[in-house]
């Protein structure tokens, strides 16, 4: 692909982009609207619920710490009303702590804030082009909370009792980093339906309701009645 | 009392010695008390059926002699059972009674009487064993067949008979409608027959318990003395006096004669359980006692009887006023509710005795009845209620001690906690100072440096490139050690796939392509043993590596090459291997790179940190590229030992 026609794909595509500092939300945007995509920025909650009552953008990148609020809100808001939109986080680390209650509520990703221009354009092109990338130490997160503990581990609730055994395969081998046609290859798949699986991951890691929410967090342990 | 005069406090003696008199005067005080209701009650006469019905007037044939009496009267002998002397005497009855019975009471009598009414005999007091007991004032009536009878005056003939140890005795006749003088024979019946059985009744429960406790506490003597006494009164009680011979007549003699023995068992108990010390010959308080028993064995009859009054009946009076005594001293000394119970009834029987005594000289006109026994009955009372009470005690003590136990132990349990608390505390601080020092180590090996770069380049102004790419690797540093701190179960894949992310994202703005081979899907062995530290050690290496190629090298492409190889004895270990295809450098023949100081510092710090983990690095450079070979132990170190 050409970059004259990646910025003809990217024309129709809006960008809400929720960031408080102003630098990094600079930085991201410049990257963003090189790219050719069409940016809206907001540097708080209230900012980017303003923006979200003309329609919903084809996608969402929120900073989790906002000076009135909390990212993981916003996720979920946007999730409910626009579930077309792809949701990412903007994370300084990429920690799970952060990372994995953003994936419960919707988001698919991260992207850090530190990440080259280009990296930044071709990650969101993937994400609208439906490849929802999964990075090794979310995956390694993941495949250690599929493992039975006596205890629950520490950091976010996570239930991942719904992933397949192949599932589950796929995430140790990209936690290992292994690449997708190495998955592929060690578990007999088809290349192509990797990104597929990876996006059921992330629809099953998400939890919808707040009923499920509780029905989850009993399942879990984390409530007790 | 103890004599303890202590020199150093004549104070504190004196007001001590003035407590205890107070405490004296006011225990004798009571005594006396006690003494003067005693008095008073004795005093007071049993009641009397009407004196219409007294026979008073009586002829008495006694040793061949006819003389007139009235009554009460003693006899001279002591001993009349050949002999017994005939007291005759008249009462009027009308045959308009016939409607009532007509009875012959004797309210006392001692020893024994044969009452005949017009020569006929209806009553001999001897068949019956509770009356033939000198020491019980036993009452007798007997109805008289109305056949009998008849208008006008009657003859009643009364035979006394005398077997000692006691003069004999005839308090006074009633002949009356029985209706009548039965009420006036069941009082004294009641007190004088009832009551004493219930008493030796009690006695013997008594010394059923106390046998007991003596049984489970052996060492406690007191108790085991005091069943003894007890036995020893139950059996008197019970065992009539033998009159005519029989084969056991002289086993119920020393039965009988065993009251002193008795009362120096009661003494004996007294001396132990107030504590007192055992006197040396303490055991000559059982001689009158075993003196008799000899007696009773082998001698006479009369003469065991004789001796009984004369030696038994003092030293039974003697060993009370020791008790008393001793009683008195306890109470003065540990004013406790146990020694004064008892020294009331001491006081009680002690009166008693003296009563019963001046009774039997003669000299208080007392119609013999004879109270010492009844009393002794107060005794009983006094020591079953200072025995609960001391058992009481004695549980509360128990319980408070259990209680206190349960306090202790309930504190060192605390005690034990709060330490066990403290070690953990301890260890847990311990814990957190050798991970603060080794990410301290680990931030300042990389991150520190990063900053201190940023800082330095932004304050030379040229700012550009140079502040980005620093801040950047401290950022990628950061994120490096935030990651090998999480738990990856011994899996060196885990770490080496986020760090391919990493590497990947660091090499792609240089578009140079990131090769992974991974041999196996397995990768490499999982080392259970493996560590943050290490993890990091291993991962800055690989970035070092990867860091050359993409500043020094001019590489195109670098390849990763992950495997397990096996040693020779059979075990798996692992391997990575970074190449690139850049220009290489030239390693001088110590090992060290020959591009100037930068470059040298950097190799110089590869190895170091493969020592630190148990790496062995290996390097080899020249014109088709660097390789940086890291072969991994079977099992990494311990400790941090060659970082140190």
């Amino acid at each position: 692909m050409t970059d004259l026609s990646d910025e003809r794909a990217s024309q129709a595509i809006t960008v809400l982009l929720v960031e408080d500092d102003a630098p990094t939300l600079w930085r991201l945007q410049d990257a963003l609207t090189k790219a050719g995509f069409q940016v809206t920025a907001a540097a708080t909650l209230a900012e980017a619920r303003a923006s979200l009552t003309k329609g919903g953008p084809k996608v969402l990148l929120t900073d989790l710490q906002l000076p009135d609020g909390h990212g993981i809100e916003l996720i979920r808001e946007t999730r409910q009303r626009f579930p077309e939109t792809e949701i990412m986080v903007i994370s300084i680390l990429g920690d799970e702590e952060s990372v994995i209650s953003a994936i419960t509520v919707g988001a698919t990703g991260y992207l850090l804030k530190d990440a080259f221009p280009t990296d930044i354009a071709a990650t969101v092109r993937d994400l609208v082009a439906g490849h929802s990338p999964i990075s090794a130490s979310i995956a390694r997160f993941i495949v250690r909370r599929t493992q039975k503990h006596p205890e629950p581990p520490p950091g976010p609730p996570l239930d991942t009792v719904k992933l397949t055994p192949r599932e589950i395969d796929i995430l140790w081998g990209i936690a290992k980093g292994f690449s997708y046609a190495e998955i592929a290859e060690h578990l007999g798949l088809s290349r192509q339906t990797v990104p597929g699986h990876i996006k059921n991951i992330y629809r099953k890691l998400e939890v919808h309701t707040r009923g499920e929410a509780v029905f989850e967090a009993l399942q879990q342990g984390l409530i007790k009645l | 009392m103890e004599a303890e005069a202590k020199p150093g406090f004549p104070g504190r003696e004196r007001r001590r010695l003035r407590l205890r008199a107070s405490r004296l005067a006011q225990y004798l005080l009571v005594q006396l008390l006690i003494v003067a209701a005693c008095i008073f009650a004795l005093r007071r006469s049993l009641p009397e059926p009407p004196s219409s019905y007294l026979v008073s007037g009586f002829s008495l044939k006694e040793g061949g002699a006819e003389r007139s009496v009235t009554l009460p009267h003693y006899t001279s002998s002591r001993f009349s059972l050949n002999d017994p002397p005939l007291y005759t005497g008249h009462f009027t009855w009308s045959s308009r009674e016939t409607e009532r019975a007509w009875s012959v009471y004797l309210p006392r009598f001692s020893n024994g009487v044969e009452v005949a009414v017009n020569g006929v005999a209806i009553l001999d007091s001897r068949r019956d064993p509770v009356a033939n007991r000198p020491d019980r004032s036993v009452p007798e009536i007997a109805v008289i067949p109305a056949s009998l009878l008849h208008d006008g005056a009657n003859d009643l003939t009364i035979r006394l008979f005398v077997w000692g140890p006691l003069t004999g005795f005839l308090e006074s006749a009633y002949v009356g409608p029985d209706d009548i003088l039965r009420r006036y024979y069941e009082q004294r019946t009641l007190v004088f027959v009832t009551l004493p059985v219930m008493f030796s009744a009690w006695q013997a429960i008594l010394a059923v318990i106390l046998t007991i406790m003596w049984v489970m506490r052996r060492h406690e003597p007191a108790y085991g003395i005091l069943a003894a006494a007890m036995a020893l009164g139950v059996a008197q009680a019970f065992l009539p006096t033998a009159v005519d011979p029989s084969q056991y007549s002289r086993v119920n003699a020393v039965l009988i004669t065993s009251a002193p023995i008795e009362a120096a068992f009661v003494l004996t108990f007294g001396i132990l359980f107030l504590g007192g010390r055992w006197p040396r010959y303490g055991l000559l308080i059982f001689a009158p006692g075993l003196l008799l028993v000899a007696v009773a064995l082998i001698g006479e009859q009369a003469l065991t009887s004789e001796l009984f009054v004369l030696v038994g009946v003092p030293a039974i009076g003697l060993f009370l006023v020791l008790l008393a005594l001793i009683v008195a001293q306890s109470v003065v000394k540990r004013q406790d509710l146990a020694s004064f119970l008892l020294g009331c009834a001491a006081t009680i029987v002690l009166t008693c005795w003296a009563h019963d005594l001046l009774s039997v000289l003669q000299i208080i006109p007392d119609d013999r009845i004879f109270v010492a026994r009844l009393s002794y009955s107060a005794m009983l009372v006094a020591i079953g209620a200072g025995l609960t009470w001391r058992f009481a005690r004695a549980l509360n003590r128990v319980d408070s001690f259990a209680g206190r136990l349960v306090t202790q132990v309930r504190q060192a349990e605390d005690k034990l906690k709060a330490s066990f608390a403290r070690e953990e505390e301890r260890a847990r601080a311990a814990a957190l100072a050798l991970e603060r020092t080794r990410l301290m180590r680990d931030l300042h090996d990389g991150l520190g440096g990063q900053l201190v770069s940023i800082v330095a380049l932004s304050e030379r102004g040229d700012a550009g490139a140079g502040i980005g790419d620093a801040a950047r690797a401290a950022l990628k540093d950061l994120r490096l050690v935030i990651d090998s701190m999480d738990d990856i179960g011994g899996d060196l894949m885990l770490a080496l796939g986020s760090w391919r992310d990493r590497a990947a994202a660091q090499l792609r703005p240089h578009e140079i392509a990131l090769d992974w081979r991974v041999a196996t899907p397995q990768g490499l062995p999982v080392h259970p043993e493996l560590r943050p530290w290490h993890v990091i050690q291993i991962v800055r290496l690989l970035d070092e590596a990867v860091t050359n190629a993409v500043k020094h090298a001019g590489a195109q492409r670098v390849t990763v090459s992950i495997e397990t190889l096996t040693d020779p004895a059979g075990s798996a270990y692992g391997r990575i291997t970074v190449e690139d295809d850049g220009k290489g450098f030239v390693l001088t023949p110590e090992g060290e790179a020959s591009g100037g100081k930068r470059a040298a510092r950097g190799l110089r710090n590869m190895r170091n940190r493969a020592a630190r983990c148990g790496v062995e690095l290996e390097l080899t450079s020249g014109a088709g590229g660097t390789r940086v070979r890291l072969t991994l132990p079977q099992k990494f170190p311990d400790s941090d030992t060659a970082g140190a």
